[in-house]
């Protein structure tokens, strides 16, 4: 058993997990030196940082930037797009503070879009009353995340370990996180590290749907590790469709692209969204924010849901499909906002979006929900933080909008580093650690997985491959848990997914090899993908209500009901047992909630909100 | 454990990108055999027999063949540093690149300078004599 | 759905002392990638087989391979490229008809496994042209509260300014250039491409001011002149880097720093 010991530990190498690290490492070198101390911050990551999937984020980070914009007008695009779920401390805290880390991700050399004055440039993006988007072409995930993996590399008290994949966390009795348990990809070893605080940064579990715009380690990792600890997963139901996804693969078509003046049309070539509250239409290359193309991620998959039952979608192999239309744009202007989109659609559908039609459908895009933490990014665990995708600080509500998960990174990344940074050096000032119990911990710890893991590689047992289990739970979340749900078809999900559970304790794996065994972690990823299944689905059929992005097909269930469900999900985890779904209030002090607007039903609503 | 697969000496085969590489540094072998041609006939200069001797050997067809293939190795060579340059030497005005189509048309209209200059000295020093 | 013959270059390290060839028949369409055909191959015939990947749309640089002895992304590369036009439109149904696509490791990196390359080998490099943001203030050290007032606003950059390094920033590290590089197969020690092309991003970066810390590993034996511009580099990057220009500019720049240092006795 090898052991480590640092003072911080970054689970994931993503966005959120690097500015994490950045912050834990100057608050280190700030305070820490004022009181003779070093923090050493150890970043686990399953894949090399610059692979994590904030890399494929294309649109942009919002912030409010123009003098005609104010917080307020964030909070309140914020609050109403998350249909009144939002926690509103946060929400307040994140329209503050989100400028200054855009500013400094500029000062760390991330190549922002410009202006001809050389200001940053700031673009429209769906759900936001304004231009508050900044953007580094139609790449700004990718950008971001390699300007702080390589900022990262300045900072000496920040060490790698770049294909660790992490297992499990350590806890003793008195519910303080005492570190991690890791899988060493190349040797298939297993190592303990001991810290005195854990930042989870793991990123979502989009990889339970069949149709989903997220690369394949996206598969709730972190998630499953917190909630099996005990750590509540918060409005795990919510799950945003990308409205535009390409047909197949999934792949994303940003936001940008309807942003910069794409419009979406049905087979017939027709504007549909003005049929759904979203019009009137508004003219071919002049886009208004909030309206048509412009409206929330929500609003627009629900939309595509409709024209299907309808008959109104085309074809594209066996999806079915409807267009964007980006023709009008020209191939220079294309060239310059949205070459990576240009790219993609010529790659994978073989289409040039200066003269041709892109076929699109929705592709499960983001998780809101994760693992529940306090407005600190701490968790119900003392000193496990969480943050990012993974985690559920309360910004999204029931429906995120684009472009404010990037900043969410940076703001709550920072937070959560400083936070844990100064756990674990109030730790170092405090008494001595109990190394016998902390060690005594790690040893039980790695020699369960050390059995679970001979267990799955036994080839004594018959081999029986995780394949089936992860086709038929992908298959079962699209059928009962998709954008439109209802108590029939979540209950089935739901039973399919107990039944998938037990059936994965029969896995036996087809490669008992030690390095780089992929066919053991793609089976623990499927494990953890169950697990997360479970609560989203239960969250689900237990919001009896519609939602931002959860919408029940039951007539009683179709509108937004504020008295019994203005109220956060919870669900916990029972060894051997259903999980258990608890409720929890929901912060509302700053804005009551009111009905969301969309399209020309906000015309009245100027002269209120400014 | 793990392998590393060594490079052979025969890499530059495997690929035809590689072998136009091999063939553009190889441009040097005939223009090394032309630059010795002009230093021999510069020495040969001392001598009216060396130089008849000189013209002699110049004059030989395979001799001949080598200073032709010589301009084609020179011109092949510059083609492939004319296409080169302006990834090397990018030019910017304002924003706008500078095309690299233009650059090298700019750099081939340069070598047709560098040629009618020459025709224009060489015959009017034929004159002269 | 027609069939194709791929063969993979496999090496399980405790198991065989040599790689190895295996051969399969994957089932594919238009829009079969490379990529695709390996998730089948693990999902369907051989679960033992080792690589990496995960974005599928060619940004995350994960799952580069050699495909019939060129770097490719595997994501990004489709069967029908390489399997005779009109194939998947044919009638006929003769079997595989076309030839062999063979898949190997990505070249000159050490092989760990399969598919999986040794990409420290790549990433010291990458570390060690110092590839972020240098400023004269010292400022790189010393975090957000102290510079408050100058912090609170962003640097200007025109886009022409942003032009200059914008192409050079594109690259995702997935390491094609390296193999395309025979120098870099012959002097492991020599910085490559890539990290060359980053150095160059912030070298050319209005903001930065870090040129003078860079140019003595660009001016060392292993740096730009290392490099006999082959170009193979620039031709099979996926994100259009043009990591071949980025060196060349690099030697201009070495070119200058070494003559200022000849003549003022100073970098």
């Amino acid at each position: 058993m090898q052991q480590h010991e640092f003072d911080v530990i970054v689970v994931g190498g993503g966005g959120a997990g690097l500015r994490a690290a950045i912050a834990a490492a100057e608050e280190g070198a700030t305070k820490g030196t004022a009181q003779g101390a070093t923090l050493n911050i150890a970043m686990l990551s399953k894949v090399y940082p610059m692979r994590s999937h904030t890399v494929a984020a294309e649109g942009g980070a919002a912030a409010v930037t123009r003098a005609d914009d104010t917080v307020e007008a964030h909070f309140a695009d914020t609050v109403a797009g998350g249909d009144w779920l939002a926690e509103q401390g946060v929400v307040d805290y994140f329209v503050r503070h989100a400028h200054a880390e855009l500013v400094q991700m500029e000062r760390w050399g991330c190549p922002w879009s410009r202006q001809a004055n050389g200001d940053v440039q700031v673009r429209r993006f769906g759900g936001m009353k304004t231009e508050r988007t900044w953007f580094a072409a139609d790449k700004t995930g990718f950008h971001m995340l390699h300007t702080l993996f390589q900022t990262s590399l300045k900072y000496p008290a920040i060490q790698r370990f770049d294909e660790y994949f992490v297992l499990d966390l350590l806890v003793n009795d008195d519910r303080q996180v005492q570190g991690v348990l890791a899988l060493e990809i190349s040797t298939g070893a297993l190592h303990v590290l001991y810290a005195k605080a854990v930042i989870m940064a793991t990123g979502g579990a989009g990889r339970v749907f069949r149709f989903n715009t997220n690369g394949g380690i996206v598969t709730g990792d972190g998630m499953a590790i917190a909630y099996r600890h005990g750590v509540p997963l918060r409005d795990m139901e919510f799950v945003q469709y990308h409205p535009t996804g390409l047909p197949g693969s999934g792949i994303l078509i940003t936001e940008a692209s309807r942003g910069e003046g794409g419009v979406l049309v049905n087979k017939a070539g027709y504007r549909y969204l003005q049929d759904y509250g979203l019009g009137p239409e508004t003219p071919l290359g002049k886009p208004e924010n909030k309206h048509m193309e412009l409206g929330p991620r929500d609003k627009l998959s629900q939309a595509f849901w409709h024209e299907q039952q309808a008959g109104r979608t085309g074809k594209h192999g066996d999806s079915d499909v409807v267009y964007l239309d980006l023709r009008h744009l020209g191939k220079a202007y294309l060239q310059e906002r949205l070459p990576f989109i240009c790219e993609l659609a010529q790659s994978y559908v073989n289409v040039d979006p200066a003269t041709q039609l892109i076929p699109i459908r929705p592709a499960v895009h983001y998780t809101m929900g994760g693992i529940a933490t306090d407005r600190y990014c701490e968790t119900a665990i003392q000193g496990l933080y969480a943050v990012g995708e993974c985690a559920s600080v309360g910004l999204h509500g029931a429906n995120r909008l684009g472009s404010n998960s990037l900043t969410e990174l940076l703001v709550f990344g920072r937070l959560a580093g400083e936070q844990a940074a100064k756990q674990a050096l109030a730790g170092a000032a405090s008494a001595a650690v109990d190394t016998a119990a902390r060690t005594h911990i790690g040893e039980r710890c790695y020699q369960r997985w050390q059995q679970k893991l001979s267990h799955l590689c036994d080839t004594q047992r018959e081999m029986r491959s995780w394949v089936p289990i992860k086709r038929a739970l992908v298959a079962t979340m699209e059928a009962g848990c998709g954008i439109y749900r209802d108590e029939a078809g979540l209950q089935e999900t739901l039973a399919t997914i107990h039944q998938l559970q037990q059936d994965a304790q029969h896995i036996r794996i087809g490669d008992t090899s030690a390095a780089y065994n992929t066919d053991l972690l793609q089976c623990l990823e499927l494990e953890f993908c169950l697990d997360v299944a479970e609560t989203i689905c239960l969250a689900a059929l237990e919001r009896r209500e519609s939602r931002g992005a959860h919408q029940r097909l039951e007539s009683a269930y179709q509108a937004r009901n504020d008295a019994e469900y203005l109220q956060h999900s919870q669900v916990f985890f029972r060894a051997n047992a259903p999980a258990e779904l608890r409720w929890q209030a929901v912060d509302t002090h700053i804005s009551a909630p009111a009905e969301r607007l969309y399209g020309g039903q906000t015309a009245g609503e100027g002269a209120k909100d400014a | 454990m793990s392998y590393k697969p060594e490079l052979t000496g025969s890499w530059w085969l495997k690929h035809r990108f590689f072998m136009l590489y091999m063939l553009r540094e190889a441009t040097v072998l005939p223009l090394v055999f032309l630059l010795c041609s002009l230093l021999a006939g510069i020495y040969s200069l001392a001598s009216p027999e060396q130089f008849a001797s000189w013209q002699a050997f110049m004059a030989r067809p395979w001799v001949l063949a080598l200073h032709g293939l010589a301009l084609v190795a020179a011109l092949y060579h510059a083609f492939t540093f004319f296409q080169l340059f302006p990834r090397v030497m990018p030019i910017r005005i304002g924003a706008r690149l500078l095309p690299p189509a233009l650059m090298v048309a700019v750099q081939w209209a340069a070598v047709l300078a560098v040629i009618v200059l020459f025709l224009w000295l060489f015959g009017n020093s034929q004159g002269a004599i | 759905m027609r069939n194709c013959s791929i063969a993979v270059q496999r090496y399980l390290p405790h198991e065989h002392a040599e790689p190895f060839w295996q051969h399969f028949t994957v089932p594919f369409d238009e829009s079969t990638s490379i990529l695709d055909a390996l998730n089948y191959i693990k999902e369907e015939l051989d679960p033992s087989l080792s690589f990496r990947w995960s974005c599928r749309m060619a940004i995350c640089g994960s799952c580069g391979v050699m495909v019939n002895g060129i770097p490719k992304l595997g994501c990004k590369d489709f069967l029908r490229n390489y399997l005779p036009r009109n194939y998947l439109a044919s009638e006929s149904t003769a079997a595989v008809s076309a030839a062999e696509i063979r898949i190997q490791p990505l070249a000159h990196f050490t092989v760990e496994r399969d598919l999986i390359v040794d990409m420290n080998e790549f990433l010291v490099h990458l570390e060690a042209v110092k590839p972020y943001l240098i400023t004269d203030a010292g400022a790189d050290e010393t975090p957000l509260e102290k510079h408050a007032q100058t912090l609170a606003q962003t640097n200007k950059q025109t886009p022409a300014q942003l032009a200059k390094y914008k192409q050079f920033a594109n690259c995702i590290n997935c390491g094609l250039c390296y193999s395309a590089c025979p120098q870099f197969g012959l002097n492991p020690e020599f910085v490559g491409p890539a990290a060359i092309a980053l150095a160059q991003r912030y070298n050319l970066d209005s903001r930065d001011q870090g040129k003078a810390a860079r140019m003595p590993v660009l001016n060392g034996h292993n740096g730009v002149w290392s490099c006999t511009f082959v170009g193979f580099c620039s031709d099979v990057c996926p994100k259009h880097v043009d990591p071949a220009a980025a060196v060349n500019q690099g030697k201009v720049e070495s070119a200058k720093s070494m003559l200022i240092q000849m003549f003022t006795g100073r970098g």
